[in-house]
């Protein structure tokens, strides 16, 4: 039986990568607006493996970074990702967390309702909200889920994830 | 016991999770100028090596960008100078030919050989000039070497070119100093890209290398045309003639750019087509006219340069501000006579070195 002290460490160490590759790998990537988002991968992770509270504080830590990374309206960020990191936590005893592709479509559906809200809190008009919606998140939401896959798979001992799905 | 623990747990995540909502809420209803400054600080503390590490990210694909901009740039330069020495060639033979049209002293047209989708023989050239440019049957054509042939047929546009290499060509001709004369005439099948002077005396001997020009008899070509020179003996009949061998002196395969001689006259066309040496020579005249007009270039630098430096020493010496001229005494410039005459005036002070230039 693991530690809770060392399993916390290994939700850092992975969080810390995706922090990496969110700063380092995605600019590298081309098209920002369907490549992988890891930092709301690392949201979802630590939501999902912690309670409402903890995982709407971290939401808001996110959501502050990338309001101050991103010229958008200041606020919609932290706001979007406060509320995936609550649902996502409560998320986590509706749907079996275990499961290694519900988690990937969990991670995919997060991104979505993310988009759905930021979108909406910083006042986009019908048309590009609807653009947004219906063709880049969609497409940023699958390659993220399928990355949130090659994440969860190659760190499935430190997340207990099964593989029978 | 379990139940309350679990609502106190729930209580505070609840709390939390509407901390945070507020919070959220406030920065995204506060005055833009509150965000600006917070997202500033942000940036400049806490998110600063990450922003550092994104730039790293950026530069690797800014760098790969470049780098594929420079391989483009790199591949373009080298496509360009893979033509550059045909490029070279062909503008020293458009120079060697606007050198000779300046020495032709008959009318002529410049006219391009065609390129032919087929691989000839080169015993005919295609020309890219015809009748509409006064070109008419047995005008002679020549490049910067010497005889390339004669024109065969003309129509509108185009004219097409009989060579030496054909077997009807003929051009009466003799050596350079003239101590033989004969028809040049293609070798026979089998001879790989060769003239022969036919018709020569037996008692007349040729040294080897000797330039063979064209005669101008027969009316067709102007005399003076290079067309070849002598490399040795093909044959010979015993007592009565010999045949040589001669070197064409013009490329008819590798011209591309000729001059068709229309309505030549009976003219010297030898001063036009100058030896290897008289070039050599020219080359040389012509590099010493350039040094020599350098040097005098330079020499008209320097003075107008020592002439501005002497203004300038001159403008210096005016605008700055005389000390007092001393004043020469009298007896200091000249002995005293023992007496001088009471009417006498006294004397005018020494010249002051420098005055001139005022």
């Amino acid at each position: 039986m693991m530690s809770h002290r060392a399993s916390r460490l290994q939700l850092v160490l992975v969080l810390t990568l995706l922090l990496v590759l969110h700063f380092y790998l995605r600019p590298r990537l081309g098209s920002s607006r369907v490549s992988p988002d890891f930092l709301l991968i690392a949201l979802m992770l630590f939501a999902m493996r912690s309670g409402p509270g903890a995982g709407a504080l971290f939401g808001f830590g996110v959501g502050l970074i990338s309001d101050a990374l991103t010229p958008a309206q200041f606020g919609a960020g932290a706001l979007a990702h406060t509320l995936v990191g609550y649902v996502a936590a409560w998320g986590r005893s509706v749907f079996f967390a275990d499961n290694l592709l519900v988690n990937a479509a969990f991670v995919a559906a997060g991104l979505w309702l993310r988009d759905l809200v930021l979108l909406v809190a910083s006042g986009t008009g019908a048309g590009t909200l609807l653009t947004e919606l219906t063709l880049y998140s969609p497409l940023q939401a699958l390659t993220t889920g399928l990355f949130s896959l090659f994440v969860l798979f190659a760190f499935r001992e430190w997340f207990s994830i099964r593989l029978d799905a | 016991m379990g139940s309350a623990s679990e609502r106190s747990y729930t209580r505070r995540d609840t709390l939390l999770f509407l901390a945070c909502l507020g919070l959220s809420i406030v920065a995204l209803f506060s005055p833009p100028d509150w965000g600006h400054g917070i997202a500033n600080a942000l940036r400049n503390s806490v998110l600063a090596p990450l922003i550092w590490l994104q730039a790293r990210g950026e530069e690797g694909r800014t760098g790969r960008d470049r780098f594929r901009a420079v391989t483009a740039q790199r591949d373009s330069t080298s496509y360009i100078a893979q033509g550059l020495p045909s490029l070279l060639a062909e503008n020293e033979r458009l120079r060697q030919m606007l050198a000779l049209s300046r020495r032709v002293s008959t009318p002529y047209v410049g006219a391009e050989v065609l390129h032919q989708a087929q691989a000839t023989d080169g015993r005919t050239l295609l020309l890219s000039v015809g009748q509409r440019d006064g070109i008419s049957a047995f005008d002679p054509v020549v490049a910067p070497e010497g005889l390339i042939g004669v024109v065969l047929s003309v129509a509108e546009r185009t004219s097409i070119v009989m060579t030496w290499a054909h077997p009807e060509f003929r051009v009466s001709a003799f050596t350079v100093n003239g101590n033989a004369s004969g028809v040049v005439a293609p070798s026979g099948a089998g001879v790989e890209a060769a003239l022969e002077f036919r018709g020569v005396p037996y008692r007349d001997s040729v040294p080897l290398g000797s330039l063979v020009l064209s005669s101008g008899l027969g009316g067709v070509y102007p005399k003076g045309i290079p067309v070849g020179s002598v490399t040795g003996v093909a044959r010979e009949q015993t007592g009565w003639e010999r045949v040589y061998r001669l070197l064409p002196a013009a490329n008819p395969g590798s011209s591309a750019h000729v001059l068709v001689l229309v309505a030549p006259t009976g003219a010297d066309l030898a001063p036009a087509f100058p030896t290897d040496s008289a070039l050599r020579a020219l080359r040389r005249d012509s590099i010493a006219r350039v040094r020599r007009a350098d040097s005098l270039a330079d020499a008209t630098r320097l003075a107008r340069a020592v002439r501005a430096e002497s203004l300038a020493a001159v403008r210096r010496d005016t605008t700055r501000r005389r000390p007092p001229r001393a004043r020469a005494r009298p007896d200091s410039a000249r002995p005293a006579p023992a007496k001088a005459p009471p009417a006498a005036p006294p004397p005018a002070p020494l010249p002051v070195p420098g005055d001139s230039a005022q």
